[in-house]
Order: structure tokens, then C-alpha cells, then sequence
């Protein structure tokens, strides 16, 4: 079933202006189950039932101004990559909302499952990522933007961003604006902790996090939605609760900095801060049913904790949740770094912020980290052997990339020197794409593997060391991370700006 | 009738409107006869047991003092588990009591003090702690205002509710919107709630539909919450499992009906109540009494001439239309407004007795029945208004502050 919902002070806001357009924000469910419905028998249902004139479509359809009956063409494209060729003011924001699935949307078959429970490609290269960022509405982020954003940060931009693997955005520029106007900002990442230790996937977020931190010099708050993992899981409080602060020391153990980041749990945090739930209140106030189920596909019979939460996860997007650390500001904007999969709660933020008189949270997504056994899926703590773990040894290490790292090189030695390997499908090169720093010494492999040059197993030896390397010094840090240190991160204090 | 030990079953789904054409929900209550709700039915359909004559003279004996007018008339009406109770109080086992109240004016009126009227009874009656949830987070789901406006409206109407008489030492007010930022384990026993209850078993109880806002649908789980001591550490300690009870009108039963449905299931007791009749309005007792409708009710803040206009011009009369057909027919005293407003604020027994005796008789006239309630009423409101003035901020801090109580545990 298709749902969408109007995003209705917009139109009301709109009847005002000059501009008459209906800004209809389709949450497809494709991703949940099978696609159905004809979007434009829906879309005709409600065309009708709001007295609506003409029909304004997106992709390969057009936009038509109610009142002066012109017609815009508008393409997907055009939006994301130009910025938006819009002969009207503020066309941009308000085609991000535009999304229509339409009669030529694909079907079922080639659709990528993704949202925050389940990610599942279709394919073996893994999720289409062009085809997502369509689907969801944001934008590339481009060769330019990275050197914008190499400019003001003064600095080379970070592997996982230069090489794409953080490679959509919403409202990055909005933020880099503000960067170069002096004007603050804040980032926010978050984790579900779940009670086995974190494994490479987990990870990313939080290194790019951390050099973005760097690079801007910037507060970082991190919620660790415990909560969350009761209401879905089969945990009491206390486990869930003991999960978040293991999961806190892994965090820290990537080395961020006590002054200038505030880690909190869900079930400690809102005991402690009237200001967090009143912004929760504020935001489940803005949410309908229909609308958490239309983002995130909930049901009649699920509990009224897990239809509650995303207003939980959202709260944080607003600088009022923490006024320990922003006193009584709230234009405070943040910039959220996390995978792909998370946008749905942020999608819904963003539609809910500018109503309750807060800037809409910037995003930079991350694709994901494929599973050892190929692309197909992401990491799952829950499955041994899909992941490594931070709390692996040297020997799981070798053993886990030997034997499970799915391989894009050919059967034989002979065939492997003749053919060479497809870098796409390979686990092991697509690891070194995530965590080897050298642009140059990464060029060289690749080019090696391709022509059959390099061997498979000789790759996975680059990989094993440059694991087993990363994964020691974690090790190390981690062990140096008490209960003391955590309580240190988690107590909301001021950090080391002034606001 | 159902005994302490059978399950009572959650309606996955349920009418909110009774065969017989009452409505009864937290947030709407309405009855199709001018005779007002028909509690009988209601208690067959909220599956809850009437408080029946041998109940009464059981907690008499237990307290060792005649039971409140509010009950021996049949006010507080119907309850469950009460029984439970009475045996914790036999046995020296704790209990404690929770009420509540949504803050949605600066003022209460009339209605609104019957449960807290009943409840300070109660504690003085068992002495146990009592704790008093002001649903300001509620209002700002419901209503138009900000999260501010609905704090200021709680503050005050918490002066009116220690203007009551509570005493410091064995209360707790709190406000969800400070309350709930103070205590991590209010929140965790909101979340545990909020896991057993089904979007299905909402509907059922509320009348939830999918337009509404998922902070209404997860609403319940907080005035659920209270019902657990462990939401109260400071009080009862950590962990802790001690049942409590609940006066309350009856259109909040439904809150309760889901509590007690999830708490077995998560090894705590499950609270028990103690149901108190509406509070006609004025025009008569088809509605009850609204904050946000001047005429129908009157307010703890209304002068004495105020009151004087109001029970004379608006006070639904169950007499006749001239002195004549009064003095011959008599009046009927079920739909009598005035009358009714006695039977919840008047004491003493036996003149009552006598006024209901001669008003049907027609011996007494309406506005000699009128003239006693206004002059009752007047007396009452003053004295609240003058405890009322005693009652500062601070006070409200010291009884808002999570603290422990006179009690150890």
C-alpha cells in the first residue's frame, strides 16, 4: 500500500503566496512489503477530495502551478546534482518533499529494502545507491562539495567521504554556510546498543564522526537509544541499560574528545532533563499514527512505546534538548553523520522542524558496510560470522577474512592471473576502500587486483594487517575506558564552548 | 463479578458508547437520559464490582471510624481490588494512594475537589503516603497550548489542591513535565508500560484513531506509570512492589482497566481503585462538569455573590414551576441539581435526611433549598480560598520536590 500524507501547513502556507502547489510527500512502502497500489489512482482519490485542480508530479512528470496554470518541468535529476533549476523560490526544500512513485516506478524485484530494521540489496554490487537517493529525496553529494567543504575545514577531506563512501547529504551546504559565517553548529550520531560488542560496520559512523568533530571543531552529543532496544527486543531496563554503557566504552575507545562530547542513554538521560522529554512531547505532538506508519511502517498491532519512539530519536536534532551545553539557544542547527538507513527518522524531523520554529537537521549518509559474505547485506551483530568484531583477536581476524570474506577474484591462480578479479563483488577490497588511508598505495592494489596482478589471498593479507592493526589499537584504548570514564562522558555538563 | 484471582480481559476492542447511549471516555463523557450516566450499567460494562453494604462496615471496622459521607452515600460507588486492600491494611502491610489531575484551567471548580476531598479522608483514615500526578503533558497533547502555559496551569493547580489540607510529610505532587525529567525510573516504568500495551488495546480503550498524534497514543502509559511504586524511589525505595489505590471518577477507569491488564505480567501489583460518580454541571446531570464552561460549574475562585448567581439562575431544578404545585406534588430530588450538590458537600446525615424528605414532599420550596446549598457552599469555597492564600510558591516547591516521606520502608 502506498501512503502519503500533504504536508498541510506548507499548502496552507502556500495559498497565501503566490505560488499554488500542492506538496505531497509519498512514503512508499516498498521497502516493507509488496508494492501495490497504482500511485495515480491515489493520487487521483486525493486530488479530488482537496478540490485540487491539476495534477504536480515529480521524475518524469511535471509540476503545474495551480494558479497560473504553467508548467514547470522539473526532473529528479536536475534537483539533486544542479541544486535545484527552479524558476521559484524555495523549489528546492519543497521538491525534497516532492516524491512520487509513480506508473513507472520498478518493480518489487528491483527494489532495495531499506529502512532502520532491515537493509536488504538486491544485487550482488549491494544496494543501488543512485536509485535510493532518488527514492528518498537527497542529494549527491559532489566532487565540488567535497572541496568546498576541503576549503573551509582547511584540510584534506577523509577517505570515507573522498572516496564516497559518505556520499548523500541533506543540507550540507546550508551547514558549510554557516561554517564560513562563523555561525554554529553541532553534530549528533547515535547507536542502538545491542548486547554484543560493536563490529567494524558500527564503526565508521563513528570514525567520520570523529573527523568531522576535527575538522570543524564542533560539539558532538551521541544517544544511545537503550530504550529503543527494550521496546523492540527481548531485554529488561537494566540489560538494556548495561548495554549502552558497554557500548559507550567502544565509542570512546575511537578517541573522542571528553571536552567537546556528551554520550547519553536514553533511559538516564531523560530522567535527567525536563528540556529533552519536553522536546519529545513536542515533537510526538506533530506525528501522527498515520505518518510513523507511512515513515516506518508500523502497524495495529504494535506496542505504543515503539509508535512513540522516533519522536525520541528526533529530539535530539533540537539544541533545547541540551541546555546544559547550549543554555537557552535554540538556532542551533546540527549536522547528523549516519547511515543510510536511519534517514527515515530524519525525514520526519525535517518535515516537523520549521513548524516548531527549528532549523531542519543537515544529514551526511553513509552507504554500508557490507557483510563479510558479500554485499547483498549489511553487518549484523547478531550474526557471528558476518561481522568482525572490535573485541575479535588477531587470529579471529585472519581466520574471519580467509574464510568468510567473500572473494570477486577468479577460482584458480591461473584463471585469476588471466582474468584478474572484479573489485565491485570483492569483501576484502571493498574493506580497504573503507579503512586504508592511502589514496595512492589503494589506486595501485586495485588496479593490481583487476588485472589478476595481485592474488586474492595477497589481498586479504593487506587487509588482515591493516584489521588486525586498526582493530589492537582500539583494543588498547578500550581497556584504558572505565566506568569512571563513561560516567565522565555522561554527565550533562557544559562542554568546553560558550554559548 | 469478578474475584481478586480471574483475569480481567482488555477488550481488543471496545465501544466507547454504551448500548443504552452514555459515553464515557477520559476525555468525553455524555448520557442521552436527563437522568444522567446509568451507573448500573456501566459497572457491567467497565466490569468493575459496586461497593456494597458489608464493604462499608468492613473498612469502618478496619479504620476504626465511620466511613466518609462521600462513600456511605454511595458517591464513591463501585471499585476494584478494594478488598485487596483492606487486607493489606488488616495484615500491616503497606498500600499507598495516587490521584491526579489534568491542569487544564487556573481554576478547579467543584467537581474536581471530590476526589481530593475523598482522598485526604483516605489518608487520614489509613495514613499511607499519597502521590498526586498533574498531567500538564497530557493537556499540552490534547489542547492548544504551550508546553509553558500547561507548567504555569499545573503550579496552580496544585495551590488549590494543597489548599485541600494535604499534609507535607505524607504527599507527593509532581507535574509529568518536571517529574519526568527528575526521575529516571518513572520514565523506565513508563517505557515497561508502553511495551505491553498494543496500538489495538489503545483503540480499544480510548478510542484512538491513526489521525491521532503518536504522543496521545503513548499517553496512557504515563498515567499508567504512577500506579507502580518503583516509580518512586525515594519514597518506597528501589525496586520496590507495594499496591496502591486509586480514587478517581470513573471516566478514568479505562487508564486503569490497562494498567491492571499489563502489571501481572511484569511481576508488579496491580493498582486497585475506588470510583467516585460525576459531578453534575448545573444545568443538570447529563453532562458533567466543565472547567471550560463558566456557567457549569462553579469555581474555587467565584465570590459569594458569584455563587449566589449561579446556583439560583443556572441550578437545573428538579421542583415544580409554581410554590402551588410544589407545596401539592413535591419535587424530584434524583434530577435535582441543588439537591444532588448536597448529597456531595452537605455532612450532616440526618438534616439531610430531612431536606430530602420535605423537598419531595414539597414542604420545602426551591429556593429555600437553593438558599442552603449557597450559603453551604459559600462557607466551604471561603475557607479553601483562605488556605488557598497561604499557600505560596515555595509551598508548591516543597511539595513538588522528590523527597521522602514520613514513612520508612
Amino acid at each position: 500500500m502506498l501512503y502519503m500524507y500533504c504536508s498541510e501547513r506548507v499548502y496552507e502556507e502556500n495559498v497565501h503566496t503566490t505560488h499554488h502547489i500542492q506538496y505531497i510527500t509519498f512514503f512508499d512502502k516498498s521497502s516493507y512489503c509488496d508494492y501495490q497500489q497504482c500511485a495515480s489512482l491515489k493520487l487521483k482519490c486525493y486530488i479530488s477530495s482537496h478540490g485540487i485542480s491539476r495534477v504536480g508530479r515529480l521524475g518524469k512528470y511535471t509540476l503545474q502551478n495551480i494558479k497560473s496554470k504553467e508548467i514547470i518541468n522539473m526532473t529528479n535529476t536536475e534537483t539533486a546534482q544542479n541544486g535545484g533549476a527552479s524558476a521559484l523560490p524555495g523549489m528546492e526544500e519543497q521538491l525534497e518533499n516532492m516524491r512520487v512513485s509513480g506508473d513507472g516506478a520498478p518493480s518489487e524485484e528491483d527494489e532495495d529494502i531499506v529502512n532502520p530494521w532491515t537493509v536488504c540489496g538486491k544485487s550482488d554490487a549491494g544496494i543501488d545507491y543512485d536509485k535510493l537517493i532518488k527514492r528518498f529525496g537527497c542529494e549527491k553529494i559532489t566532487p565540488e562539495l567535497v572541496e568546498r567543504l576541503e576549503r573551509i575545514t582547511g584540510k584534506p577531506a577523509h577517505p570515507l567521504l573522498k572516496r564516497g563512501i559518505f556520499f548523500s547529504h541533506r543540507d550540507l551546504k546550508f551547514i558549510l554556510d554557516r561554517k564560513e559565517a562563523g555561525k554554529p553548529f553541532y553534530l549528533y550520531t547515535g547507536r542502538g546498543p545491542s548486547s554484543h560488542a560493536m563490529h567494524l560496520g558500527h564503526l565508521v559512523p563513528f570514525m567520520f564522526t570523529k573527523w568531522l568533530q576535527e575538522a570543524f571543531d564542533v560539539p558532538l552529543v551521541i544517544q544511545l537509544t537503550d530504550d529503543e532496544k527494550f521496546l523492540w527486543k527481548n531485554l529488561t531496563v537494566e540489560e538494556a541499560q548495561k548495554c549502552a554503557v558497554e557500548n559507550a566504552k567502544d565509542i570512546i575507545a575511537c578517541g573522542f574528545d571528553k571536552e567537546k562530547t556528551f554520550i547519553f542513554a536514553d533511559f538516564s538521560y531523560i530522567g535527567q532533563c525536563p528540556a529533552f522529554y519536553q522536546n519529545i512531547a513536542l515533537i510526538s505532538r506533530s506525528i501522527t499514527f498515520n505518518q510513523a506508519k507511512g515513515c516506518f511502517g508500523f502497524g495495529d498491532s504494535d506496542c505504543i512505546g515503539k509508535i512513540h519512539f522516533p519522536s525520541i530519536e528526533a529530539a535530539p536534532c533540537f539544541a533545547t534538548s541540551f541546555p546544559h551545553i547550549f543554555k537557552k539557544r535554540k538556532d542551533i542547527p546540527c549536522l547528523i553523520p549516519c547511515a543510510i538507513d536511519q534517514d527515515p527518522y530524519f525525514r520526519m524531523t525535517r518535515d516537523v522542524s520549521p513548524k516548531l520554529g527549528f532549523h531542519k537537521p543537515a544529514l551526511m549518509h553513509s552507504s554500508f558496510f557490507p557483510a563479510l559474505q558479500g554485499a547483498k547485506t549489511k553487518m549484523s551483530a547478531s550474526d557471528e560470522n558476518s561481522a568482525i568484531f572490535l573485541t575479535d583477536t588477531a587470529n579471529q581476524i585472519k581466520k574471519k577474512i580467509n574464510k568468510y570474506a567473500f572473494s570477486g577474484g577468479q577460482t584458480t591462480v591461473e584463471e585469476h592471473r588471466a582474468l584478474g578479479g572484479n573489485c565491485d563483488v570483492d569483501i576484502s577490497y571493498q574493506y580497504l576502500r573503507f579503512f586504508y588511508e592511502d589514496d595512492e598505495k589503494l589506486a595501485q592494489i586495485k588496479e593490481d587486483y583487476t588485472s589478476g596482478k595481485l592474488l586474492t589471498g595477497e589481498l586479504k593479507a593487506i587487509l588482515i594487517a591493516e584489521l588486525q592493526k586498526l582493530v589492537a589499537e582500539i583494543q588498547l584504548r578500550r581497556a584504558t575506558v572505565t566506568d569512571g570514564v563513561v560516567e565522565e562522558f555522561m554527565t550533562p555538563r557544559a562542554l568546553k564552548y560558550n554559548f | 463479578m469478578a474475584s481478586n484471582g480471574q483475569a480481567e480481559k482488555v477488550a481488543e476492542v471496545e465501544e466507547n458508547v454504551g448500548d443504552n447511549g452514555d459515553t464515557v471516555t477520559p476525555w468525553d463523557v455524555q448520557s442521552k437520559s436527563d437522568k444522567g450516566i446509568d451507573y448500573d450499567k456501566l459497572i457491567e460494562r467497565f466490569g468493575c464490582q459496586r461497593i456494597s453494604d458489608d464493604l462499608i462496615q468492613r473498612i469502618e471496622k478496619v479504620i476504626g471510624q465511620p466511613v466518609h459521607p462521600l462513600l456511605k452515600r454511595g458517591i464513591f460507588f463501585s471499585h476494584r481490588d478494594l478488598e485487596f486492600i483492606l487486607a493489606q491494611k488488616e495484615a500491616g502491610k503497606p498500600f499507598y494512594l495516587y490521584t491526579g489531575r489534568g491542569p487544564s484551567s487556573e481554576s478547579m471548580h467543584l467537581g474536581h475537589l471530590i476526589p481530593f476531598v475523598f482522598t485526604k479522608w483516605l489518608q487520614d483514615a489509613f495514613d499511607v503516603p499519597l502521590v498526586i500526578q498533574l498531567t500538564d503533558d497530557e493537556k499540552f497533547l490534547w489542547k492548544n497550548l504551550t508546553i509553558k502555559e500547561t507548567m504555569k496551569l499545573a503550579k496552580e493547580n496544585a495551590k488549590d489542591i494543597i489548599a485541600c489540607g494535604f499534609d507535607l510529610n505524607k504527599t507527593f505532587i509532581f507535574s509529568n513535565f518536571r517529574y519526568i525529567g527528575q526521575s529516571p525510573e518513572f520514565y523506565q516504568n513508563i517505557q515497561l508500560v508502553a511495551k505491553n500495551v498494543t496500538f489495538n488495546q489503545a483503540k480499544g480503550c480510548f478510542g484512538f484513531t491513526e489521525s491521532d498524534s503518536i504522543g496521545k497514543i503513548h499517553f496512557p502509559s504515563i498515567e499508567a506509570a504512577p500506579s507502580f511504586s518503583s516509580s518512586f524511589p525515594f519514597i518506597f525505595g528501589e525496586d520496590s512492589n507495594i499496591p496502591c489505590l486509586i480514587p478517581c471518577a470513573i471516566d478514568q477507569d479505562p487508564f486503569f482497566r490497562m494498567t491492571r491488564d499489563v502489571a501481572p505480567r511484569v511481576g508488579l501489583h496491580k493498582p486497585a481503585l475506588i470510583h467516585s460518580v460525576f459531578f453534575p454541571a448545573l444545568q443538570g446531570a447529563q453532562s458533567k462538569m466543565s472547567a471550560s464552561d463558566e456557567t457549569s460549574a462553579i469555581f474555587l475562585t467565584d465570590t459569594p455573590e458569584q455563587i449566589r448567581t449561579k446556583i439560583t439562575k443556572y441550578a437545573f431544578s428538579g421542583g415544580q414551576s409554581t410554590a402551588e404545585a410544589q407545596r401539592e406534588k413535591g419535587a424530584n430530588c434524583e434530577i435535582d441539581v441543588t439537591y444532588q450538590y448536597l448529597r456531595f458537600f452537605y455532612d450532616d446525615d440526618e438534616k439531610l435526611q430531612e431536606i430530602k424528605k420535605d423537598y419531595t414532599s414539597g414542604k420545602l420550596l426551591t429556593g429555600e433549598l437553593k438558599k442552603i446549598l449557597i450559603e453551604h457552599l459559600q462557607k466551604m469555597v471561603a475557607d479553601i480560598q483562605e488556605r488557598r492564600k497561604k499557600v505560596t510558591d515555595e509551598t508548591v516547591d516543597e511539595f513538588m520536590k522528590p523527597r521522602p516521606l514520613s514513612y520508612k520502608y
